[in-house]
Formats: C-alpha cells, sequence, structure tokens
C-alpha cells in the first residue's frame, strides 16, 4: 500500500506497519491508524494518520528527557511535539503520552495526573 | 443536563460500576471521589481541552523547519 507523506513523499508500507489507536488521540478521535515514521536524524518519529494522510505531527521518546518516565507494559511512551522556527521554542507534551507497542501495533494516549508533568515542556536548551 | 443536590458523603451511582461521592465543600471548591473501572478514562475537561488544543497546534507547525538543533542538547529532567 502506498501513502504520500509531507516528511518523507511517498512511502510504501504493509498492513503490519499500522499503529492502531482504537480510542484515536485527543483531538483527533476519529482517527485510528497511524504510522510511525522516524527521521534519519532520529530524535524525532511522525505520527502519520492513514485515513487522512494530511494530518501529521512529529513525537519524541520520553525516556530521552526523563529516564523515569512512566512506563507501560510493552510499550513506549512518545510525547507531542509542536516545532517553532526557533528550536528554543520547541515544545513536548509530558502531560498526555502517546503509548506505542510497536510488537503488538497499537497506541493509546492518556493524560497523567501528577502536576509535575507539563503540557509546555522545553524540549531543548542551549549546549 | 440532571442536575442533583447532594450532601457530604452522599453518593452518585451511573451506570453499574461508576460511583462518584462528594468528599468536601469549601467556599468554591468541591472535592469528590470517583471510583470506576479502568477502562473508564476520568479527565479534568480543561486539561483535556489543552491538550487536544496542543495537539492541532503541533499538527499545523509539523511543517516547521528542524534547524539549529545541533548546538542545543535535550532540556533532561533532573532526577
Amino acid at each position: 500500500m502506498k501513502i504520500t507523506t509531507y516528511q518523507f513523499g511517498e512511502i510504501e508500507y504493509n498492513e503490519n506497519s499500522i499503529i492502531n489507536f482504537s480510542s484515536g488521540i485527543f483531538g483527533f478521535e476519529n482517527l485510528k491508524q497511524f504510522l510511525l515514521l522516524q527521521t534519519e536524524e532520529g530524535l524525532f518519529h511522525w505520527l502519520n494518520s492513514i485515513e487522512q494522510p494530511e494530518i501529521v505531527f512529529p513525537v519524541v521518546l520520553l525516556s530521552l528527557i526523563d529516564e523515569s518516565y512512566p512506563q507501560k507494559d510493552t510499550s513506549e511512551a512518545f510525547g507531542v511535539v509542536t516545532l517553532n522556527a526557533d528550536p528554543l521554542k520547541v515544545r513536548v507534551n509530558m502531560k498526555a503520552p502517546i503509548y506505542v507497542d510497536q510488537k503488538n501495533k497499537t497506541g493509546h494516549q492518556t493524560i497523567l495526573d501528577e502536576d509535575k508533568f507539563v503540557i509546555d515542556y522545553h524540549l531543548f536548551v542551549e549546549g | 443536563m440532571l442536575i442533583l443536590k447532594r450532601k457530604i458523603d452522599e453518593e452518585i451511582r451511573i451506570g453499574s460500576d461508576i460511583t462518584i461521592k462528594i468528599l468536601s465543600v469549601s467556599d468554591n471548591q468541591v472535592k469528590i471521589g470517583i471510583d470506576a473501572p479502568k477502562s473508564i478514562e476520568v479527565y479534568r475537561s480543561e486539561i483535556l481541552a489543552k491538550v487536544k488544543e496542543k495537539l492541532i497546534e503541533a499538527t499545523e507547525r509539523s511543517k516547521e523547519p528542524i534547524k539549529n538543533v545541533a548546538k542545543l542538547k535535550i532540556n533532561k529532567v533532573q532526577k
């Protein structure tokens, strides 16, 4: 099967690479199937809707930011990234992780109750 | 909208397995306890709204160029 994506152009994918979000993602509850794509530089992944290929957003592995970020079974926790031309203004949502189980190809988003997890976390600081 | 009056320690049952209990009341704040199966997700509405808003923004900004990040480092959470 083929899909045209903004970041990667036309790509080929098969049934086995589809991540199923049975309850959707907050904001796109009607979209149930995504591809998790990775860029070469490696920091970001992209969740690209199959049903509406123009819907795509970057995510980052939250364990890269917080080694003790809450894990769930065999899933990896990703945070939605809001890009900005000024990299110091790039934000990541630590409050509402998207858990992706790459083995079972399922995804689920939740909201963590603890106040220490914020929606607008700065992803980068000066080196 | 169904409107009910409840006193402290009184409960409301929704369906067969959700119970909401009024724990305490102060000037303009009510503390409630919610018992529900794990599969029922319970969120503060304003936070859910903000999360949705952020996702729409992240989607709109997904075409922003990623540049000048090489000299930056990830803002790690300090233990």
